[in-house]
C-alpha cells in the first residue's frame, strides 16, 4: 500500500469502446515499472488516468497514497508525466522551455539555480541552452522534454513511450537517465512497444487489448512460459519455414524472428517431426530459454483465442 | 490529368473526414445567404421621427399628423421641449427630430414662410442624406398643402431648416471609420485567441500545461491577457489614427470608450475561446471564427441599418455583441454619448461577457473527461 503508483482494477473505455479492461499494477519507490505492448494495447490510457487527465470508468488509481481523480492537484505536485508526443514549445529555446515549467511549478528560486544545474548537467543540454527547442534532435528534444517534466523533483514519473522513434545510441542513454532517476528513489512508469527494453526495467506488465497478459520481474515472466521452445539458425529461414509449414505438425507454432526461427511446442515428438523435416537443409536445431517476446506472442494468440472463442 | 486528378480526389477525401469544417463550408453559407438576403438592405425604412411642437394649433397638428405613417417614417418618442428633443437624438432614439416653433400657424397665414426645425442623425451618412431629403420634400408639400385650405397659396409656406448633427457634412468616413475600428477590435480578440489556444491543442503543450498545478482559470486567464492587451493597444493606435488623421471627432470620454471596449473584450475572448474548444485544428477555429465574425458585421448595423431589419433579424441583433459595441463606439466618437446614454449596450455587453466567458471556464474544466 505504501507503492508510489497504484492501479487498482481500472477500467476505462470511449463511448461503447473499451481501451483498460480492468488493469492493476503497483511501483514502488525506487523502481521502474515498464508497460510493454504493441499500440492499442491501452498503455497511453492508462498513464492518462494516473496524471488526472481522463477519469476512470470503475477502479483505482493513486500517486504518492492521492486518488487521481479527486486529489488532482496534490498528485500534479509530485508527479512528472511527458506524453507520447512532444510537446514543448518549439518556437522557445531550451532554458525558455524549462523556465517556464519550472515557473509553473512554482519551484523556489533557491531549488530552481541547483535543479536546473543538475539537469543541464545530465542531459548535457548546456551548450545548447540557447537554442530552439524546435531545432533540437530527436534524442535531444526527448532529453528536454524529460528535463522540464523532473524540473519540479517529482517522486513519480510516468513516460509514454519516450524511446520511440530515437535512435539507439539516445536510446541507450535515455536508458541510463531512468536507472539513475530509479537510483535516486523515484517510480518510474515508463511504457514502451520494444521487448528488449523489457529488460531494463525492474517489472513489467505485458499489455494486450487493455488487459495485463503477465506481470512481474522481467526474468519471471520469461519463466513463465507455459511450452517449449526450439531455435532454428544456419539454414535458409525461407526455405526452412516452407518446408515446416508443408509438414503441418499439429501444435506446432512457427515465429520468424530477425535471425532464426522460433518453434514452439510442447512435448518430444513435435520436435522430432520438425527436425525430420528440416533434414538436410543444414538447420541447427537448439533447444531455447523463452524470452519476453515469446511469453507476449504465446499469452497473446492465447488471449485472442479465448475473445473468438 | 491522373497527378492532377489524383491531387482532387485525396483534397475531397481529407475534406469528407474533417465533417466539422465539412458542416461549416456547406452549411453556414447557406444560412449566411438567407438570413442576410432578407435582413439587410440599405433602404429608407422607419426613420424613427420625434416631433416637439411648440405651437400647438391645429395647423401645426395636422401638419405633425401628415408626417410619421407609413414604412419609411415611423413615429419616435415625444419631446417636452428643445432640450429633449437634442436628447433623443443624441441617444440615438430617434433619427429625424421636427421642431415646429411657436407662432407657426400666424406666420403661414401671414405668409411670413415659418422655419420648421429639422434635425437629422448624420452618423450613419447613407441613410441621413436621403431621409433628410425625403423629410424635407413630405414638410414643404404638407404644408403648400395646408396653406392653400388657408388661402394663401404659391409661395413657399414653410422654410425647413435642416441640419445634420454628428456629420454636418454626412461624409461616409466618419460612418466608416469607427465601424472598421469595431471590427479590427474584434478580430483581433476573437480570431488571434482561438487560434493561440487551437495552436497549443495542436501541439500537444495545453496538455502538458494541464498535468501541472496551473488551473483552468490561470490557464485561460494566461492565453487572453495578452491578446486583450494587444486588441487594446490596436483600438487606442486605430482611434488616435481615426482622429488625427481622418478627423473623425471624439466627441465623448475616452473613459467611455475604454469601458466598452473593456467590456467588449471579455465578450469576444470569450467567443475566441469558445471557439477553440469546439475546434481540434487552426483550420476549423478559423472558419469557424469566421463565418461567425460575416454574420457579426453584416447584423450590427455597420453597413445596414438595425431597424431596416425585419423584426425576426432584429431579435437575432440582440445576441450581437458587435451591435452594441459598434453603438457604443459611434456614440461616443461622433454624437459624444455618455455611460448613462449607453446604459443599454454597456449591460447587454456585461451580460454577454459573463456568458461566453463562464461557458468557455466551463468547458475547460470539462475537457478532462
Amino acid at each position: 500500500m505504501n507503492d508510489a503508483i497504484v492501479l487498482d482494477g481500472l477500467f476505462k473505455g470511449y463511448g461503447a469502446v473499451p481501451a483498460v479492461r480492468g488493469l492493476s499494477l503497483s511501483v514502488p519507490a525506487g523502481t521502474i515499472c515498464g508497460l510493454i505492448g504493441p499500440d492499442g494495447a491501452g498503455k497511453t490510457t492508462a498513464m492518462r488516468v494516473l496524471c488526472g487527465l481522463l477519469r476512470a470508468d470503475r477502479g483505482a488509481a493513486r500517486v504518492l497514497g492521492h486518488d487521481c481523480a479527486t486529489a488532482a492537484l496534490e498528485v500534479k505536485r509530485h508527479l512528472g508525466y511527458m506524453p507520447q508526443r512532444f510537446s514543448l514549445y518549439p518556437d522557445l529555446t531550451v532554458g525558455e522551455n524549462l523556465r517556464f515549467f519550472a515557473d509553473l511549478f512554482d519551484v523556489p528560486a533557491a531549488e530552481r539555480k541547483r535543479r536546473d544545474a543538475e539537469l543541464m548537467a545530465f542531459s548535457r543540454l548546456e551548450p545548447f541552452r540557447g537554442r530552439r527547442a524546435g531545432q533540437l534532435s530527436g534524442g535531444m528534444k526527448q532529453k528536454l522534454a524529460l528535463s522540464c517534466t523532473l524540473i519540479h523533483t517529482p517522486a513519480v514519473l510516468i513516460l509514454d513511450e519516450p524511446t520511440t522513434g530515437v535512435d539507439p545510441v539516445s536510446r541507450r542513454e535515455f536508458w541510463r537517465i531512468l536507472r539513475e532517476l530509479a537510483g535516486n528513489g523515484l517510480a518510474l512508469l515508463v511504457s514502451t512497444p520494444y521487448m528488449d527494453e523489457a529488460a531494463l526495467c525492474d517489472d513489467i506488465v505485458l499489455m494486450h487489448a487493455g488487459r495485463a497478459l503477465a506481470q512481474g520481474t522481467p526474468a519471471a515472466v520469461a519463466a513463465s512460459f507455459p511450452r517449449r521452445l526450439l531455435e532454428v539458425t544456419g539454414a535458409d529461414l525461407i526455405e526452412a519455414g516452407r518446408r515446416l509449414r508443408e509438414a503441418s505438425i499439429v501444435g506446432l507454432d512457427v515465429q520468424r524472428y530477425g535471425d532464426c526461427l522460433h518453434l514452439v511446442h510442447d512435448d518430444q515428438a513435435q520436435a522430432d517431426a520438425a527436425a525430420r523435416a528440416l533434414a538436410g537443409t543444414g538447420a541447427v536445431l537448439a533447444p531455447l530459454a523463452a524470452g519476453i517476446e515469446d511469453v507476449f506472442v504465446e499469452m497473446m494468440s492465447r488471449a485472442d483465442a479465448e475473445v473468438a472463442m | 490529368m491522373s497527378v492532377l486528378g489524383t491531387l482532387v480526389r485525396k483534397e475531397f477525401r481529407q475534406l469528407r473526414r474533417d465533417p466539422a469544417l465539412l458542416r461549416l463550408v456547406l452549411i453556414l453559407p447557406v444560412m449566411q445567404l438567407l438570413v442576410m438576403s432578407y435582413a439587410l438592405n440599405n433602404d429608407l425604412r422607419h426613420l424613427r421621427v420625434s416631433v416637439l411642437d411648440d405651437d400647438r394649433t391645429p395647423l401645426s397638428r395636422r401638419l405633425v399628423e401628415a408626417f410619421p405613417h407609413g414604412v419609411t417614417f415611423t413615429p419616435g418618442p415625444g419631446a417636452e421641449g428643445e432640450a429633449e428633443l437634442g436628447r433623443l437624438l443624441r441617444e440615438g432614439r430617434c433619427d429625424i427630430a421636427v421642431h415646429i416653433p411657436a407662432g407657426f400657424a400666424r406666420d403661414v397665414s401671414d405668409g411670413r414662410s415659418p422655419a420648421v426645425g429639422l434635425a437629422v442623425d448624420g452618423s450613419n451618412s447613407s441613410i441621413a442624406g436621403r431621409g433628410a431629403g425625403y423629410a424635407e420634400a413630405l414638410l414643404t408639400r404638407e404644408a403648400a398643402r395646408l396653406a392653400t385650405e388657408n388661402g394663401r397659396p404659391g409661395g413657399t409656406p414653410v422654410k425647413p431648416a435642416v441640419r445634420f448633427y454628428h456629420n454636418p457634412e454626412l461624409e461616409s468616413r466618419l460612418y466608416m471609420v469607427p465601424g472598421i475600428i469595431v471590427i479590427l477590435v474584434t478580430i483581433i480578440s476573437a480570431l488571434v485567441t482561438g487560434l493561440a489556444v487551437v495552436r497549443e491543442k495542436e501541439l500537444g503543450t495545453l496538455e502538458q500545461i494541464r498535468v501541472t498545478p496551473v488551473t483552468p482559470l490561470q490557464m485561460i486567464a494566461g492565453k487572453t491577457i495578452p491578446f486583450a492587451l494587444i486588441a487594446l493597444v490596436d483600438l487606442i493606435l486605430a482611434t488616435l489614427f481615426a482622429v488625427a488623421w481622418f478627423h473623425v471627432p471624439m466627441a465623448g470620454s475616452p473613459l467611455v470608450l475604454l469601458l466598452g471596449v473593456f467590456l467588449y473584450l471579455v465578450v469576444t475572448l470569450g467567443l475566441g475561446l469558445l471557439a477553440s474548444a469546439v475546434s481540434d485544428t487552426q483550420q476549423q477555429a478559423v472558419f469557424t471564427v469566421w463565418f461567425f465574425l460575416v454574420f457579426a458585421i453584416m447584423l450590427s448595423g455597420f453597413f445596414f441599418p438595425v431597424q431596416n431589419m425585419p423584426p425576426w433579424a432584429r431579435a437575432l441583433t440582440w445576441l450581437n455583441p458587435m451591435r452594441f459595441f459598434m453603438a457604443i463606439v459611434r456614440g461616443v466618437l461622433l454624437r459624444g454619448a455618455g455611460v448613462g446614454d449607453l446604459a443599454r449596450e454597456f449591460s447587454m455587453l456585461a451580460l454577454m461577457g459573463v456568458a461566453a466567458f463562464g461557458g468557455a471556464v466551463a468547458l475547460f474544466r470539462r475537457a478532462s473527461d
